[in-house]
């Protein structure tokens, strides 16, 4: 379905950029890169019933990566791997505790909050839940027409049409539903109309934050062709955010997985989906419920064993360890680099399940391995 | 999935300071509870101050002074100003707060302008008088509320909790010095069973002593019984109705009541001790209308005199008695929650 | 640990048919449906109505300036429904003018008390940070302070009058009512839809004004009808103190006041307006949970 992006950069790609370097890794030369995440850190501070400081809970801790216009760009990970806290760092709400977030040559983080604003709307969300990212007393029409008030886009008349006209475009009929309220709505309607109100201002990137994860599953393939038109219509970048690997390979170029706040693999959805490199990204793919005929998998029904470690205290050297089957001591002890296998394609993990130059190293043998818990 | 609030590795560094000599202040920085209390001190100081300033500002803020107040309409020009510069009234305002916050540090809390009396002696004599009343209405408080909100818990809809429901309602609207009147005309006058009015030390005769605190404590313990009531009812029948623990113990073959005084009563307990905590602060204000009306003794009625006089020392001195308790009061009631529940002893808790 | 199989199943209810109270707010059915609505909102609409609507359609006596020739008559009296005080003003005229004052006083501090409240407390609540904080504890210490002796204060320093305790008793709800703004204004700005808001490029006054306010307007009324009961009761207090409506001017707590003087003698001066202001006080706190138990608390 989504060509476009991944195989122009397949065709132009040079040689791969280390991470660590100036560029992050993913970086295409010569394509026009509307957002760079460099070495971005959350952290919140955790307080006790007295109100006494605890720890500092690290929800992300140096994460980089780049998005290229009109690019979608998946993040996978578990809930508590930090992805949605990742997606409010860029928009900066709140700002992330260090690093730079370079949204069409400028460095998001050092604004002032009323710098960002005229900023802020090149960039919008769609968040998990539509109904609270809805206002409850507001009618729909007046939802939509939010951002277009905020920055005085034409005048009273010019506005109403604008904002028929973006409820036609995501499929609902304003006649019928620009009066309603959003507790009169289902969620893919309620949805519908966030992703109204995050396009009404032509934003080049819009972040999605699990945006399918709350509806049914019909539900959830309709809002997703929306968001696959639109891409195509309005040439929108994506940042698109979800715990299921299957549902982030159908919209995106790229994907990145994520696992307690650090990236464990990060390379284009086709060559991630067909040959994961790092034993997480095939843990997740082997939890996605093997329906499609289609997809060549060994049929084993394995999952990853454990629960996430806390994101208080996360476990030295490879964080993923703990859960891992390939683990051996020198995950303990040395921290993975994120580092390139293929072309366009990052690993951090020091046991790949496939080395450079290709070659299976045995996913079989590895899905084994990590079947020891069966669900 | 809970999370610990306290990381390994803070606990940690704090025994590691305690080798230094600085045994102490690990204690401290490993105990919640004291870091708790401390804390609670702290915000406490500037609270306690500004209800000081803040009698400052509004007694400096009424017409007439003191002088003029305690001479009364015979007094010459003379006699007023002479008194007038003796007080250092003729200091300004925020010179003589802090006179008097100074005092306040180094322990004198000043005299009454009205007999010259310390205040401290005027408050160690009334202090009492307050003190066993706000007790007293406490225990009554609690102990009526506790048994009928549990009747009313095991069988919600019935007819105790109906009629409860009710009874209640009208005595959380009524206010307290009606409630006191209105005792006054039953049990005084038409019954005859209390006195209405006086005061007997409870060195000379407990009985008689209690006998003239029982309607002004059931004055100020009724209305926040109806309101205790109803908010503990409610508690518990939540808890009865929707807890996972409870349906445990159902199934376990426990019997309702059973369930409720040893499960859900335990549990709502933390919330209960809370409330009637934080509430302490109210029961200060009604000792002002109870001890007017029932012609107590005790620190209310001086402090209701006092504004009328334009006694500030007194007054000052009153306020800052009624709000350290206060802060006390609140202060053991978050210390309290350390003997219900053992998750807040041990400084863990869901985030 | 044993867990139920059952774990999605609600556990049984108790025995026994349920109360009013305890019914879920229905939400399908008209608020008037709700006796615990509809009830005391009626009784009180009616009390408005003898005091402010019924002097005019009926001639009644003056609440003041009666003669000792007319003075004690006992209840039932020609003329004189509810009988007259020692000096011979009717009581029943005195009952309605002193509820005209109480409503108006409870209106009048009640708005200022919602208006500016609300005004400082969202406020706080949307500056955050070391100014929210400061703002708080300053309405702390006015909270901390008893309230009977601020209003006293107040009264005495400005002079007694209907006006001054007016804004003596709102000195005593604002901060209450900002604090209870504060705590709602608070949880809507952890709402997803205000981020949404701000990406979508409100302002941040525009966002209190059109999302968090429209968000807490319904429990900020709830609020104020259970507050109107404290009102009422202060004032009543305060007037029975003698420091609130200056006699010979009618307001149920002076009237309690000379009531009390003869309760041996003739219980029905004290009975009376202490069962008007007891009626009304239940009507307002009844009426006020019914609104909470149908609109909700913030969540």
């Amino acid at each position: 379905m989504t060509v476009d992006g991944s195989d122009e950069t397949g065709a132009t790609g040079g040689p791969a950029t280390l991470p660590g370097a100036p560029t992050a890794p993913g970086a295409a030369n010569g394509e026009s890169v509307l957002l760079e995440v460099r070495h971005l850190v959350q952290e919140f501070p955790i307080r006790n019933a007295g109100g006494v400081k605890g720890g500092m809970l690290q929800a992300v801790s140096d994460v980089s990566f780049t998005l290229r216009a009109g690019e979608a760009l998946g993040i996978v990970g578990e809930t508590g791997s930090g992805k949605s806290t990742l997606a409010r760092s860029v928009i900066q709400a709140p700002p992330p505790r260090s690093g730079e977030v370079i949204f069409d040559g400028v460095d998001l983080t050092k604004l002032r909050r009323r710098q960002l604003g005229p900023l802020r709307r090149h960039v919008q969300m769609v968040f998990q839940d539509p109904y609270s990212s809805l206002d409850p007393k507001w009618r729909v029409k007046d939802i939509v027409a939010e951002p277009l008030v905020a920055y005085e886009a034409g005048d009273r008349r010019q506005r109403q049409a604008r904002v028929d006209e973006l409820l036609d475009l995501v499929g609902l009929d304003p006649e019928t539903y620009g009066a309603r309220r959003p507790g009169q709505l289902s969620g893919g309607q309620a949805q519908r109309v966030a992703i109204a109100r995050a396009i009404a201002l032509h934003p080049q990137l819009v972040i999605c934050d699990e945006p399918v994860s709350s509806l049914d599953v019909l539900v959830q393939a309709q809002v997703l062709n929306l968001f696959e038109k639109l891409r195509q219509e309005l040439a929108l970048a994506y940042l698109f955010i979800a715990h299921d690997l299957a549902l982030v390979k159908q919209v995106s170029d790229r994907v990145i997985v994520l696992y307690l706040g650090k990236v464990c693999e990060l390379g284009p959805s086709d060559g991630l989906y067909a040959e994961p490199l790092h034993p997480y990204t095939l843990a997740l793919l082997k939890s996605i419920p093997d329906t499609d005929p289609t997809i060549r998998r060994a049929r084993t029904k394995e999952v990853i064993s454990g629960e996430l470690p806390s994101p208080l205290d996360p476990p030295s050297g490879c964080r993923f360890r703990t859960r891992c089957p390939r683990a051996q001591a020198r995950c303990a002890e040395e921290v993975p680099v994120l580092r390139p296998l293929r072309k366009d394609h990052f690993v951090a993990c020091h046991f790949p399940l496939h080395e450079r130059g290709g070659g299976a190293v045995g996913a079989a043998g590895t899905a084994v391995a990590l079947g020891e818990a069966s669900a | 999935m809970s999370t610990p609030v306290v990381t390994p590795t803070e606990a940690a560094g704090g025994h590691a300071e305690g080798e230094g000599g600085l045994r102490w202040w690990a204690a401290f920085t490993s105990s919640p509870t004291l870091r708790l209390a401390v804390r609670r001190i702290l915000i406490a100081i500037p609270v306690m101050l500004g209800v000081t300033f803040l009698t400052s500002v509004l007694l400096n803020l009424l017409p007439g002074d003191a002088a003029s107040a305690l001479l009364g309409a015979n007094a010459t020009p003379q006699e007023i100003r002479q008194l007038y510069l003796k007080l250092h009234l003729n200091e300004s305002f925020f010179v003589r707060y802090w006179q008097w916050l100074d005092g306040v540090f180094h322990g004198h809390l000043g005299v009454s302008l009205q007999n010259t009396q310390p205040v401290a002696q005027i408050i160690g004599q009334h202090l009492p008088v307050t003190f066993e009343l706000i007790v007293y209405s406490t225990l009554v408080m609690v102990f009526v509320t506790i048994p009928i909100a549990m009747l009313c818990a095991r069988r919600p809809g019935g007819i105790v909790d109906r009629i409860t429901m009710i009874l209640s309602m009208g005595f959380l609207s009524i206010p307290q010095f009606v409630l006191g009147l209105l005792f006054v005309l039953v049990f005084a006058v038409v019954w005859k069973i209390f006195p209405a009015l006086g005061y007997t030390p409870i060195t000379q005769s407990l009985g008689a002593n209690l006998k003239d605190f029982t309607l002004p404590a059931l004055t100020i313990a009724l209305p926040f019984s109806g309101f205790y009531i109803r908010l503990l009812r409610g508690d518990l029948i939540e808890q009865m109705e929707s807890q996972d623990y409870v349906v445990t113990a159902r199934a376990k073959g426990f019997g309702s009541w059973y369930i409720l005084t040893r499960h859900a009563f335990r549990n709502s307990l933390i919330s209960f001790v809370t409330i009637v905590g934080l509430n302490v602060a109210q029961l200060f204000a009604y000792t002002v209308i109870v001890e007017e009306i029932f012609g107590l003794p005790g620190l209310g009625y001086q402090l209701l005199t006092g504004v009328s006089d334009r006694n500030t020392p007194l007054v000052q001195a009153i306020v800052l008695v009624f709000a350290g308790i206060v802060v006390i009061v609140n202060l053991f009631t978050d210390l309290t929650y350390g003997v219900i529940d053992p998750r807040v002893r041990y400084g863990r808790s869901a985030i | 640990m044993a867990v139920l199989p059952s774990e999605g199943e609600s556990p049984a209810p108790a025995r026994g048919a349920l109360v009013l109270a305890d019914l879920p707010a229905r939400r399908g059915r008209g608020w008037l449906h709700s006796l615990d609505i509809s009830i005391p909102a009626v009784l009180l609409i009616a009390l408005a109505f003898t005091c402010f609507v019924w002097p005019y359609l009926y001639k009644i006596p003056s609440p003041v300036g009666g003669g000792i020739l007319t003075g004690s008559l006992p209840v039932g009296s020609p003329g004189h429904l509810l009988g007259t005080t020692v000096v011979g003003n009717d009581i029943m005229s005195r009952l309605i003018y002193g509820g005209r004052i109480s409503i108006e006083i409870m209106f009048a501090v009640q708005g200022i008390g919602l208006v500016v409240g609300s005004l400082i407390g969202v406020t706080a609540a949307m500056m955050q940070g070391v100014a929210e904080t400061i703002a708080m504890r300053i309405l702390d210490v006015i909270i901390a302070f008893p309230a009977i002796i601020l209003v006293v204060v107040i009264v005495l320093g400005l002079g007694a009058s209907e006006a001054t305790l007016i804004w003596a008793l709102a000195v005593v709800m604002i901060p209450i009512f900002a604090r209870v703004s504060r705590a709602g204004a608070v949880t809507i700005r952890e709402q997803t839809y205000i981020v949404a808001a701000e990406l979508s490029g409100s302002k941040r006054w525009r966002i209190a004004l059109r999302h968090v306010l429209p968000n807490i307007l319904m429990s900020l009324l709830t609020f104020a009808v259970l507050g109107a009961g404290i009102v009422v009761i202060l004032e009543a207090t305060v007037s029975f103190f003698g420091y609130g409506i200056p006699p010979p001017g009618p307001s149920w707590g002076n009237m309690i006041a000379v009531g009390a003087q003869t309760m041996s003698t003739r219980p029905v001066l004290l009975l009376v307006p202490s069962v008007v202001l007891l009626v009304t006080v239940i009507a307002l706190n009844t009426l006020g949970e019914g609104m909470r138990r149908r609109w909700g608390t913030l969540r």
